[in-house]
């Protein structure tokens, strides 16, 4: 190679190069601030473009697909809607146990573990404090924004139990928080995102099955979910409205 | 183990990434989700023809980028630009200024003809090697080069070099 053209600095962003020909890019990038800046530019192209896209990956992915690729043998269990005001616990253990079923667990935890790995890597910040208010942060609100209780994922690290429009029109939806420590709560969408007006520890369900059974919804929970209920719970398909519509 | 399960729990790991290239190659959700459910069915009903030396993400990449030329062609605006206001919802969420990016992004990729396009989206964003890419497309590896090149300068163009 004798100058060094747009070509081999694509070759060179893109890891095309072998290792003689990448040295003395290298180089010539020490000495020669134009094509430093060229670099620059590619790499930057480069990195939005990931940014833009990559964040798919971590997108539930629509029942209408996965369900494409359910082995013939899985049984379908119809989601129940809950009447009334109940705890998120009592959805999770009428919740359809198809996921313990030797086929369908095996193609469920392939399917999930992309989901899991950026739950757990992204853990931590779950909440922020606003003006004196508790918002949900990270994780949490990823959660809040996208998952359905009317599509439980066994391995989530957050299960949506009940979701409805409160007495001031605002939509809440009670979560639980599956990985340590344990929490439960209620979320409210409000402009500034999901508030939080009641978090506490999770109560662990018989037999402390806190992975695949949820928790039962702490009293105070189950309170602050009374105070406010107006109407219906939602049912699957006006969450999922709900969801479309930005939980407004 | 039959090949159609084998194919089958391969794709259930795979689609996160398949959803991933059909976003870069449709750009609006809907129409992206849509093309991966049509390389779903093509891919389960094809299970017989994947030999399990071969990649199977390599083998249903090249069955979604010819799904997507199919949807094109059915469409008969191969070369038709989309307009701008068509181009949003690429990504679902995030706050307003990186919307306005987003939208940015996806004008600039709507500018791209169909196989500069494929291109970015199986190098850029999948991560394929030129030699993968090319074996994909069946062109030759300068082809793929310079495919990129010229994309990635009407990327840079409508972007600015800041990109």
């Amino acid at each position: 190679m004798t100058a060094i053209d747009d070509d081999i600095l694509q070759a060179y962003v893109d890891g095309a190069l072998d290792a003689v020909d990448a040295a003395r890019v290298d180089a010539a990038l020490a000495q020669d601030e134009a094509l430093a800046r060229r670099v620059r530019q590619l790499r930057a192209l480069d990195a939005r473009l990931r940014a833009a896209f990559d964040p798919v990956l971590d997108e539930p992915v629509p029942e209408r697909l996965s369900a494409l690729l359910q082995p013939a043998t899985a049984p379908v269990v119809p989601f129940t809607v809950l009447e009334g005001g109940r705890g998120a616990g009592a959805v999770r253990r009428r919740a359809p146990r198809r996921w313990l079923l030797p086929g369908a667990a095996l193609a469920a935890s392939v399917t999930l573990l992309a989901a899991g790995l950026w739950w757990w890597q992204s853990g931590g910040g779950w909440v922020r404090t606003q003006g004196g208010r508790q918002f949900a942060a990270g994780a949490l609100t990823h959660a809040l924004d996208n998952e359905l209780a009317s599509e439980p994922d066994a391995h989530a690290a957050v299960a949506i139990g009940l979701s409805f429009r409160g007495k001031d029109g605002q939509v809440c939806r009670s979560f639980t928080v599956r990985t340590p420590p344990a929490r439960a709560g209620l979320a409210c969408h409000t402009p500034a995102g999901w508030e939080l007006p009641v978090l506490g520890p999770a109560v662990p369900s018989e037999g402390g099955e806190l992975r695949q059974a949820a928790s039962d919804l702490p009293p105070a929970v189950q309170a602050a979910i009374d105070a406010r209920l107006g109407g219906e719970v939602f049912d699957a398909q006006q969450e999922r409205a709900a969801r479309a519509a930005g939980w407004r | 183990m039959h090949s159609s399960d084998a194919v089958r729990e391969g794709l259930i790991a795979l689609l996160p990434r398949l959803r991933r290239l059909a976003r870069a190659l449709a750009g609006q959700v809907a129409d992206a989700d849509d093309l991966v459910q049509v390389v779903l069915e093509r891919a389960l009903a094809r299970s017989a023809q994947w030999r399990p030396d071969a990649a199977l993400d390599k083998w249903v990449f090249a069955i979604a980028r010819n799904a997507w030329r199919d949807e094109l062609r059915a469409r008969g605006r191969e070369q038709h630009l989309f307009a701008p206001e068509e181009a949003g919802g690429m990504v679902a969420d995030g706050s307003e200024a990186r919307h306005a990016q987003q939208m940015e992004l996806a004008q600039a990729l709507a500018m791209l003809p169909p196989d500069h396009r494929e291109v970015v989206a199986l190098v850029l964003v999948e991560g394929l090697s030129y030699d993968e890419a090319a074996v994909l497309l069946e062109v030759p590896v300068g082809t793929v080069t310079s495919r990129l090149a010229r994309a990635r300068a009407t990327l840079q163009a409508h972007l600015g070099n800041d990109a």
